[in-house]
C-alpha cells in the first residue's frame, strides 16, 4: 500500500514552525509522507505545491492571525481547479483560533482545526482514519496538459513502484531519443547544494525564457518501504515556486543509489507531456559508488555532479565513480576551504579521463553569482564553456 | 580557532586564577590583609534603610565572611553588584527605592500615582493601525516614572512587505501594529516626549530593521527637528543570527544582513550614540523549543560573533560594545534560578579577556521576557500564577528590564484588562512586596542557586565547545547546527508534555475545566481598519510616485558600491514604503534561502 501524502506549511507572513516541526515528526513516525513547503508561503505557493505533489491533503499551522481569510484563499484556489477528489484543508494554531472562528472556517469547506492542547496521537488518527486509503484515477483528457492531470500520472506511476519496471522501461537508451525535453540530471553527496543550485538555474530560467516555457523539477528524498518521509526540498526553494515550474518530490522507497524504482517511468510521463523545455532531475544525496543516471546515463541527456570542496577530508576523489561519468562536475560552494584543491584534484582527473567533461566552480548561494550563470549557459544553452578540458 | 574557542580558553583561564587568588589570599598575608580590607571597605560603604514595619536593613547583603580566602572566592566568582564580573548584578543598586522614603525631605516623592524606583517595566505592545497601538502605549504608560515603549510589529511588517502585498490582507494590525511608511511611525509614537531622558522606545523587528530605524529617526526629526538624533534612547532588535536559528524573519541573505547591521551600528555609534542598535536575542531560540542552556550558550555565542564581526568591520569595541544588549527568555525550569546570572559572568570575561572590552563594554544590559510558551490554553487563568513565578526568578536574576506576559497569551494580542494585570504583577512584586525594594541581594547566593550556576555554566561551556568544532557560529549555522538542536529540544519538549512527564497543570492534569472554549475577548483588527491602512499605503505611494523611483535607484547604488546603507535609508524613507524598499533591496543582494 502506498503512503498516506500531505503537504504541511505556514502562511505567509507567519514564521511560528515549532508547532509544524513536531507535528510532521509525528506523521512521518507514524507512516506518512510529509511535503513540507515551510513557512512564509503563500495561499499560491501551497495551492499549487499540493496539486503537483498530488497530496491527499494539506495541513495548515498559522499563528499570525488572518486564518479565516488565508484558509480560505487556499480552499478557493484548490475549488478553482475542480480536484478529484478534493484535497481537504485541516490545521491549527493553538488558542489563536477559536471554536467560533472554527464554525465558519468549517463553513468555507475546510475540514479540521485542532485547537490548543491537542495530543499529536489525535492527529494521526484523523488522518489514518480520514484519508487511509482514497482511490485515485486518472484525470479525464479534458484535463490534459494541466498540472493535477499530470501530478495524478505521475503518482499512479509512482504507486506501481513496488513493481519491477518492464524492460522496455529499463532499456530505454531508445526513449531518450524521442523526447523533446532535454532532462538534466543533479547528483552528488548530500550537503552540496544540489537543492540550491537547482533553484537558481530556475531563476535563471524564468528570466531568459519566453512567460509561457515551463520547466520541470523531478526531486528524491530518501525514504523507506512502509514507513514515512519528510520531502523537504521545496521548503528552501525560493524562485521555484512559480507557475512556469512544475515540481514534483519522490521517495526513494527503499532504494538505494539515489533514485526510485519509478523515477524512470515518472521521467518518460514528464518528458512525454511536451509541456516542458527542461527537466531537472536531483537525486538524493549520494555516496562514492553511486552512479544514478546509468554509466551509459541513459535516464539523462546531460549529468551533473555537484561537490562541496571539502570533500577531500571525507571520500577520496579517487574513490567517487560519478567523477568518471558525469558530463559536468560542479565544485559549489567555492567561497569555502579547500575549493582550490579540490579544483586542481578534479581538473587533473578529468584531464586524464579525455571525456570531454566539463568543470566549474560555483557559489549557489551568493546572489547572481557568475559560476551559475556560466553553468545555465553550459546546460540551459549548450553555449557556455566551463574548463573545458582538452579533448 | 574562532573567538569563540577563545573565550572558552578565557573563562577556564578564569577559573584557574580564582582558584589560585583563593590560595594567595589564604598563604600570602600581606595579599589576605589586602583582600580583608576591601570587604571591610565594601560593607562601611553600604547604606541602610528602614522597612515600613521599622526593621533597619543594609541596603546591600553580602555573605557573612571573615576569611580571606572565601572572600576572594566571592568576589572573583561573583562580584558585588556593578563589578566585575557582574554575576550578582549589572549595576550596584536595581530596584532599591530610595533611602529614606518615610523622611520628610522625600515627602514631595510620594507621589501615588508614581513608583518610587525607575521602574523596569517594558510592556510589549501593537495592534491595529499605528493610532491604535499609540493609544496602548498611553494607556500602558500612564502610570510610569520611565515610559518605556515596547512596540509589537504585525506579520507584513516583520516580513518587509507592503500591506497591498498579494493575500496579506488578514493580517494586517494582527499581533503587532501595521507599518508601512515613514507617517504611520510618526502616528505610532505620537504624544510622547521622544527627546525627553525619560522616554525610550523599543522595537521588535529585525529582518527589515535598518528601514524601520530609518523610518524612526525620521520621523523624530519632522517632530523634534535635525539634531534629535543624539537624544533618542532605545532599542531596536536587528538580531539576524537568532532570526536564522530560531524566529524565521531574515529577508536577505545572511551576509548583506549582517552588512546593513554593521551598517546601522556604525551609524547610530556616531550619530545615535544613545541608541542600542542590537538586542541579541534568547527569547525566541527559548520559545522555539531550545532547554535553558542551549538559549544562553547561542545568544552569548551570537554575541560573541557579533562584535567579531563589528571588529572585522573597523568599530571600536568600546564604542559599539557598550551598545550592545541583551534579551532573554525566564520560564519555570531550574536553570533560571540562575542562568541569566551566569550568562553576565560568561560575557563579562569574554569581553574583557578576548576582545579588549572595557567596564562599559563588559556588561551584559538584560531584558527579559517571561515565557509565552508556558503558558497555555487550559484553564488560562493559571496564567498568572506561572507569570508570577517566573517574573520573581528573572528579578532573582537581576533584569534590568522585564516584560510579562498577560495571562490571555495563548489566544491573542493582550487585551487592555490582562495587560494591566500584567504590568501589576511586577508592580506587586517590586513595589508592594518587600522581596526587592530594600535590599540587593536578597534572594541569591543560596547553595542551590550556586549549585545551579556551575552546572549551567559548565553546560554553556560544552556547548560553545562544540560550536568551535562546527567551525564557529557562522560555521555552524551554515551547517543547521543550532537550528537542529532546537528543533529537537522543541520536538521533546511536547513529547514531554503529552507522555506526562513534564506536568502542566490542567493540561496534563488536575483538569477541573472541560475543554469547552472559554470566554476570552479576542483583540482582532477589522476588516475597515485594514482597509484604511491599505489606502493610506496607495496614496503615500502616489504622492511620491515621482521621487520614489529615483531615491530606490539611488539606494541600490550605494548597495552596490559599498557604501553606508543605513544612512542612505534616512534619505530613502522619506519618499518610499517598506514594501518598495525591500524589494528593491532583495534586487540587488538577493533573498533569504529559508532553513526549515
Ligand atoms: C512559540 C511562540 C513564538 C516563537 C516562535 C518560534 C518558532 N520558530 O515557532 C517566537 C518567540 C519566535 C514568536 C514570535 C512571534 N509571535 Co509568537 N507565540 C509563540 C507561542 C508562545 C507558542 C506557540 C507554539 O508554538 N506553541 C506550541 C504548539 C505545539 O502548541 P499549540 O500552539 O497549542 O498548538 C497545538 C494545536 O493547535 C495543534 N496545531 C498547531 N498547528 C497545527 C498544524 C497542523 C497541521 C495540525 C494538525 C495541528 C496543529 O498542535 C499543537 C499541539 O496540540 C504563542 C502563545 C501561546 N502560548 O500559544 C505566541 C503567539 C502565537 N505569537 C504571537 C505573535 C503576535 C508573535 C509575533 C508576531 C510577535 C511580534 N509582533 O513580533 C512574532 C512573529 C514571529 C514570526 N516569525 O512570525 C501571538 C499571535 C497573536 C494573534 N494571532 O493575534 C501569540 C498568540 C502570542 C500573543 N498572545 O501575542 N512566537
Amino acid at each position: 500500500m502506498s503512503p498516506i501524502r500531505i503537504l504541511t506549511a505556514v502562511p505567509i507572513c507567519d514564521g511560528h514552525d515549532s508547532a509544524i516541526n513536531t507535528i510532521n515528526l509525528e506523521f512521518i513516525r507514524h507512516g506518512i509522507e510529509v511535503i513540507y513547503l515551510g513557512y512564509h508561503r503563500s495561499a499560491r505557493d501551497i495551492a499549487r505545491a499540493a496539486v503537483q505533489e498530488d497530496v491527499v491533503a494539506i495541513g495548515l499551522s498559522t499563528y499570525n492571525g488572518g486564518h479565516i481569510e488565508f484558509f480560505g484563499e487556499v480552499v478557493d484556489l484548490l475549488e478553482q481547479r475542480r480536484l478529484a477528489p478534493p484535497i481537504k484543508l485541516f490545521g491549527g494554531g493553538g488558542g489563536t483560533i477559536t471554536h467560533a472562528d472554527a464554525q465558519i472556517m468549517y463553513g468555507h469547506g475546510v475540514d479540521r482545526i485542532f485547537f490548543a492542547g491537542t495530543p499529536l496521537e489525535e492527529m494521526v488518527k484523523y488522518l489514518r482514519g480520514g484519508y487511509g486509503d482514497v482511490a485515485r484515477f486518472p484525470y479525464e483528457l479534458a484535463f490534459a496538459g494541466s498540472d493535477q492531470f499530470l501530478s495524478r500520472q505521475l503518482t499512479l506511476a509512482d504507486n506501481g513502484s513496488g513493481l519491477p519496471p518492464q524492460a522496455s522501461e529499463t532499456a530505454s537508451a531508445a526513449s531518450k531519443r524521442v523526447r523533446s525535453t532535454k532532462v538534466i540530471g543533479l547528483t552528488g553527496p548530500g550537503g552540496a547544494g544540489k537543492t540550491t543550485l537547482i533553484d537558481e538555474l530556475v531563476l535563471r530560467f524564468l528570466h531568459s525564457h519566453a512567460a509561457d516555457r515551463r520547466a520541470a523539477i523531478l526531486s528524491h528524498d530518501p525514504s523507506i518501504v512502509g514507513s514515512g518521509a519528510l520531502l523537504g526540498d521545496r521548503a528552501t526553494m525560493i524562485y521555484s515556486q512559480h507557475d512556469r515550474v512544475f515540481m514534483r518530490s519522490i521517495g526513494t522507497r527503499g532504494m538505494t543509489g539515489g533514485l526510485s524504482l519509478s523515477t524512470d517511468r515518472c521521467l518518460r510521463i514528464l518528458a512525454e507531456s511536451n509541456l516542458f523545455e527542461f527537466i531537472l532531475m536531483e537525486t538524493v544525496g549520494t555516496g562514492q559508488e553511486a552512479i544514478p543516471f546509468g554509466v551509459d546515463r541513459h535516464l539523462v541527456d546531460q549529468s551533473v555532479l555537484v561537490m562541496p570542496p571539502d570533500y577531500g577530508s571525507r571520500i577520496q576523489l579517487q574513490k567517487i565513480a560519478m567523477i568518471d561519468v558525469a558530463d559536468v562536475i560542479v565544485v559549489n560552494k567555492a567561497d569555502l576551504r579547500g575549493a582550490r584543491t579540490a579544483l586542481t584534484e578534479i581538473e587533473s582527473r578529468i584531464r586524464t579521463n579525455r571525456k570531454g567533461q566539463s568543470l566549474l566552480c560555483t557559489q549557489a548561494n551568493r546572489h547572481r553569482d557568475t559560476g551559475v550563470d556560466q553553468l545555465f549557459e553550459l546546460l540551459f544553452t549548450g553555449t557556455g564553456t566551463g574548463t573545458d578540458t582538452p579533448k | 580557532m574562532t573567538p569563540l574557542g577563545q573565550v572558552v580558553l578565557a573563562i577556564e583561564e578564569y577559573r584557574r586564577f580564582v582558584v589560585s587568588q583563593i590560595r594567595k589570599a589564604r598563604t600570602d598575608h600581606e595579599f589576605g590583609q589586602q583582600i580583608l580590607q576591601k570587604w571591610q571597605e565594601a560593607k562601611a560603604r553600604i547604606g541602610t534603610t528602614v522597612t515600613p514595619t521599622g526593621l533597619r536593613l543594609p541596603r546591600l547583603a553580602l555573605p557573612d565572611l571573615d576569611e580571606a580566602g572565601e572572600i576572594a572566592r566571592f568576589l572573583c566568582e561573583e562580584g558585588l553588584p556593578g563589578e566585575f564580573p557582574y554575576l550578582t548584578a549589572a549595576y550596584p543598586e536595581q530596584y532599591l527605592e530610595p533611602a529614606a522614603i518615610n523622611s520628610k525631605e522625600n515627602e514631595n516623592r510620594r507621589n501615588h500615582e508614581k513608583p518610587f524606583i525607575e521602574e523596569p517595566t517594558r510592556l510589549f505592545a501593537g495592534l491595529g493601525l499605528a493610532e491604535d497601538t499609540n493609544a496602548r502605549f498611553h494607556y500602558l504608560s500612564r502610570n510610569q516614572r520611565s515610559k518605556r515603549l515596547s512596540t509589537a510589529f504585525d506579520g507584513p511588517t516583520l516580513y518587509g512587505v507592503g500591506a497591498a502585498a498579494d493575500g496579506v490582507f488578514g493580517k494586517i494590525g494582527e499581533g503587532g501594529v501595521a507599518i508601512d511608511t515613514v507617517e504611520d511611525m510618526e502616528r505610532l509614537y505620537a504624544g510622547f516626549a521622544l527627546d525627553q531622558p525619560n522616554v525610550s522606545v523599543s522595537m521588535t523587528i529585525s529582518g527589515p530593521a535598518p528601514i524601520l530605524l530609518a523610518m524612526f529617526l525620521v520621523a523624530a526629526k519632522h517632530r523634534f527637528g535635525p539634531d534629535v538624533g543624539p537624544k533618542l534612547r532605545g532599542t531596536i532588535q536587528a538580531d539576524v543570527l537568532k532570526e536564522v536559528q530560531a524566529q524565521n524573519e531574515l529577508i536577505f541573505p545572511i551576509e548583506p544582513s549582517l552588512r546593513f547591521l554593521a551598517d546601522m551600528v556604525d551609524y547610530s555609534s556616531r550619530e545615535m550614540p544613545r541608541w542600542y542598535p542590537i538586542s541579541i536575542s534568547g527569547y525566541h531560540i527559548a520559545e522555539a523549543g531550545a532547554t535553558p542552556v542551549q538559549q544562553a550558550a547561542y545568544t552569548l555565542s551570537n554575541g560573541f560573533a557579533y562584535v567579531d564581526y563589528f571588529r572585522n568591520r573597523g568599530l571600536d569595541v568600546n564604542v559599539f560594545g557598550p551598545r550592545l544588549s541583551f534579551f532573554l527568555d525566564c520560564g519555570l525550569d531550574v536553570e533560571y534560578v540562575a542562568l541569566a546570572r551566569v550568562c553576565r559572568k560568561i560575557w563579562a570575561i569574554g569581553m574583557r579577556e578576548v576582545f579588549g572590552g572595557g567596564n562599559r563594554a563588559q556588561i551584559l544590559k538584560l531584558h527579559t521576557q517571561t515565557s509565552g510558551r508556558s503558558l497555555i490554553a487550559a484553564d488560562w487563568h493559571n496564567n498568572l500564577t506561572r507569570t508570577a513565578v517566573e517574573l520573581m526568578l528573572a528579578c532573582m536574576n537581576a533584569t534590568n528590564s522585564c516584560h510579562s506576559n498577560s495571562a490571555d497569551e495563548p489566544f491573542t494580542t493582550p487585551s487592555e484588562e490582562y495587560a494591566r494585570y500584567a504590568a501589576h504583577a511586577q508592580a506587586i512584586l517590586l513595589e508592594e512586596s518587600g522581596l526587592f525594594r530594600h535590599m540587593m541581594n536578597t534572594l541569591p547566593g543560596s547553595p542551590g542557586m550556586k549549585v545551579i550556576g556551575n552546572a549551567v555554566e559548565e553546560a554553556i561551556l560544552e556547548e560553545f565547545r562544540e560550536i568551535e568544532q562546527q567551525g564557529g557560529v557562522l560555521g555552524a549555522v551554515e551547517r543547521r547546527y543550532q537550528r537542529s538542536q532546537i528543533q529537537a529540544s522543541g520536538h521533546m519538549l511536547e513529547n514531554q508534555i503529552y507522555d506526562g512527564v513534564r506536568p502542566v497543570i490542567g493540561l496534563n492534569r488536575y483538569f477541573d475545566q472541560g475543554r469547552d472554549w472559554p470566554e476570552v475577548r479576542m483583540m482582532r483588527t477589522q476588516k475597515e481598519q485594514k482597509r484604511l491602512q491599505l489606502d493610506r499605503l496607495q496614496d503615500f505611494e502616489k504622492r511620491h510616485a515621482e521621487e520614489s523611483e529615483r531615491c530606490l535607484d539611488r539606494l541600490s547604488e550605494v548597495v552596490d558600491n559599498g557604501g553606508n546603507v543605513f544612512e542612505e535609508l534616512t534619505r530613502t524613507v522619506e519618499h518610499c514604503s517598506l514594501g518598495q524598499m525591500t524589494e528593491r533591496l532583495c534586487e540587488v543582494v538577493g533573498k533569504f534561502r529559508p532553513m526549515v
